[in-house]
């Protein structure tokens, strides 16, 4: 169990380049335990290349990434991963219950195969989410955001630590997005350190306590209320930001 | 290899009598089923994984550049001074090299970032395959890879390749010249070096042994040697390299089943657990190229994809669990294999007569064609899959053109149902009730033909859901109920928010 205070993720001089062209360049990223992150910034700033570079999932130019204070292979069990929906096959022959199972199968290792209590974790996350119903279900009688909230049961029963997810409020219903966020507070309250990469501005304030700001390079980072400011959203994208009434911002490059 | 055929043979001998035995593997039907049965076991298995990695084409891929693995071995087995054979392992190695390197080449293109995935599939093994077909042509003149064996094999003929075991009166025999048996004769030992005739008084004879040497059992026995009958069992090699690939596939799908079903699914989440996604594909890429050595004899390098891709296609129709397909796919291949050897000699599922038919169709076309049915077995191995999956597509309960077509109509007229109830239930009671909602014009306001309209106006008649009064469709208090249940239930799937004043 780690140390509270302690920091959850620690990004050294992370580059990452596709092609020579850099996607992400020499980021420094600190998150303290327990935070709720969102990182934002417009399309093409390096959103998902950081978390997946963050977990190994594609080659690195440079940087190192600790979680905890480890590197990922001995931090891996710490480590919860929600991927972009669209990232798998959703006519591939599986139940709703077998793909949450498989959140658990890094804790099984290789050849132990799932059993009664697996079972039991896996119904139970589905639960948190709202789909007990829907657990024999073929994946593919899913609608988006049923998908979006099967994927995030299957990292709840993983857990973990630290959880990276790929914009689950993707294109899902208000129904969906209630109950992610619900989920995502749930977890902020039990000492878990979240980050999401986010798209709609509006709802940052009111969902997430820390923010980074990225395009290419990070902004800007830190708690919310200091760094959700219309001056760090512009550097952001680049002038295409409009203050609205009341104080709300809207990105309009999206 | 030997000694795991002798072990299976003895353990066999227990149940048969090897004369049992022996006549059972000298039927060609026998040997070509059991073979092709094998190969469609392993080929559903590994295909399965293969069409939902979308990866079906690779097997095809493969199996054409394994023949370059297969005549890199040989030359490096003549090389040696080894004899050619097929469950050689080097033959295996050259195999797996070769299926390991048309991948590793293949995503070495589409990395490259210049080359799409399927076109980089589509330089990698005819390159593969070409530099095969030349070294064939250049370095190999004696080995069986002949034209009709690389396109459609020879699974007819596996039951004549065999490896002979014997288990009782085994002694192999040696004839010298001292032997009884021994076929004496005097030769002259210089005529020919002075060229002078036998009878010449010049000439020096010497005795020379006609049927000296080691005989095995069986040449012992048919040269007449023996008194005792050695007992012998001729065992096809196809079946036993089959049977050991088969061993091999079943094992590891069964092993591995959860790392495969993981890394097919979702192979970002199994790299982000610690698992090895990259290695998995290895390895079932080698087992692909492996079942292709095995299955080249047999059916040639063509028609093997067939067994890799059509029965996983159909299985996928039939089930939506991936354990569902694995049970599923090596059974409908091992049926295409069964029956497939029927449909060569002319029976359809060993049921239907072709030749009778071809009877038919001569009788009432007046065609000319042959009524005799005898055709290539692995061809009607493929053709026999191929009928398979026609009919589970057409007919399967879950995704068949059938159950689709009616379930597709089903909702077109509750679609059309909806239509008229929500129209029925917006005007009902508003000043343009008389004129929206009068039965004889109703189509008007649809653009609808008046029968369709008519049609879905007795159906929701019969369902008591609309009544007519003085020429108006108006809803019942069922009807009324139904549209407030749609309505409601349109409302929560899509789940149409509450607008909010501050989104522009």
């Amino acid at each position: 169990m780690p140390e509270p205070g302690e920091l959850a993720l620690a990004i050294d001089d992370l580059t990452v380049a596709y092609d020579q062209k850099p996607a992400i360049w020499d980021i420094d990223l600190e998150v303290p335990q327990g935070a709720l992150m969102a990182i934002v910034g417009p399309n093409g700033a390096g959103k998902s290349t950081l978390i997946k570079a963050a977990l190994n999932l594609i080659p690195r130019a440079a940087g190192s990434a600790l979680f905890h204070g480890k590197p990922y292979e001995a931090a891996r069990h710490l480590v919860g991963y929600v991927p972009q929906r669209g990232s798998v096959d959703w006519d591939f022959p599986t139940s709703v219950l077998d793909v949450v199972t498989m959140g658990l199968y890094g804790k099984l290792g290789w050849l132990r195969r799932p059993g009664r209590r697996e079972r039991a974790k896996a119904l139970a996350a589905l639960e948190q989410v709202g789909l007990l119903d829907y657990a024999g279900r073929q994946i593919s009688q899913l609608s988006g955001g049923q998908q979006q909230r099967t994927f995030l049961a299957r990292a709840l029963v993983q857990d973990a630590q630290i959880y990276f997810m790929d914009e689950p409020f993707a294109a899902v219903d208000a129904t969906t997005e209630a109950a992610i966020v619900n989920i995502l507070r749930e977890l902020n309250k039990r000492g878990r350190t979240v980050l999401v990469v986010h798209h709609d501005l509006q709802t940052v304030p009111e969902y997430f306590d820390w923010l980074t700001l990225l395009n290419v390079e990070v902004v800007a980072s830190g708690p919310t209320c200091r760094v959700f400011t219309l001056d760090n959203l512009q550097k952001t994208y680049g002038g295409r930001v409009t203050s609205l009434h009341g104080g709300q911002v809207l990105a309009a490059g999206g | 290899m030997m000694g795991l055929e002798r072990a299976l043979i003895e353990l066999l001998l227990h149940f048969v009598t090897h004369d049992a035995l022996n006549a059972f593997l000298r039927s060609p039907q026998h040997t070509a089923s059991l073979v092709g049965c094998l190969i469609a076991v392993c080929g559903a298995l590994l295909g399965t994984f293969l069409l939902l990695r979308g990866m079906s084409l690779t097997s095809d891929a493969i199996s054409h550049t394994v023949l370059l693995g297969i005549v890199l071995a040989f030359m490096l087995m003549t090389g040696a001074g080894l004899e050619g054979d097929t469950a050689s392992p080097w033959l295996i190695l050259g195999a797996a090299a070769a299926g390991v390197g048309t991948v590793v080449l293949t995503e070495a293109l589409h990395r490259s970032g210049l080359v799409r995935q399927d076109a980089a599939l589509g330089l990698a093994f005819p390159l593969l395959f070409a530099i095969a077909v030349i070294l064939v042509s250049r370095f190999v003149d004696d080995v069986h890879l002949d034209d009709d064996a690389v396109l459609v094999g020879e699974i007819g003929l596996a039951w004549a390749n065999t490896n002979s075991h014997c288990f009782a009166n085994c002694e192999s025999l040696r004839i010298t010249p001292e032997h009884p048996a021994a076929q004496q004769t005097r030769q002259c030992a210089n005529c020919r070096e002075l060229n002078i005739s036998p009878r010449d008084e010049r000439a020096e004879f010497r005795e020379v042994c006609g049927n000296c040497g080691v005989y095995t059992p069986a040449q012992a026995w048919s040269a007449g040697l023996l008194d005792e009958v050695p007992t012998l069992v001729f065992f096809p090699k196809s079946i036993t390299v089959m049977l050991v690939l088969t061993a091999l596939t079943v094992g590891f799908v069964a092993v591995f089943y959860k790392e495969l079903k993981l890394t097919t699914f979702d192979a970002a989440l199994a790299k982000s657990l610690g698992f090895r996604p990259a290695a998995l594909t290895y390895a079932l890429m080698i087992l692909v190229s492996l079942v292709a050595v095995g299955a080249f004899d047999a059916v040639g390098s063509i028609l093997v994809i067939a067994f890799f891709i059509i029965p996983p296609a159909a299985a996928y129709l039939l089930t939506d669990r991936l354990s569902g397909m694995l049970l599923l796919s090596p059974i409908i291949g091992g049926a295409g294999a069964f029956f497939g050897y029927d449909l060569a000699r002319g029976w359809l599922f060993g049921m239907l007569p072709v030749a009778e038919g071809i009877a038919a169709l001569n009788a009432v076309f007046g065609l000319q064609l042959r009524e005799v049915w005898d055709s290539s077995i692995s061809a009607s191995v493929v053709l026999t899959m191929f009928v398979i999956f026609v009919l589970v597509w057409i007919l399967s309960p879950r995704y068949g053109l059938v159950v689709s077509a009616v379930r597709r109509a089903n909702s077109r007229r509750r679609f059309d149902d909806q239509v008229v109830l929500a129209h029925i239930h917006n005007h009902q009671g508003t000043p343009s009730h008389a004129i929206e909602l009068r039965a004889a014009t109703l189509h008007q306001h649809f653009r609808w033909t008046p029968q369709k309209m008519n049609r879905v106006l007795m159906r929701l008649r019969a369902l008591g859901f609309v009544s007519l009064e003085a020429g108006s469709a108006i809803l019942t208090q069922r009807g009324d109920a139904h549209v407030h249940a749609f309505r409601k239930q349109l409302l929560v799937a899509h789940n149409i928010p509450d607008i909010d004043p501050t989104q522009p």
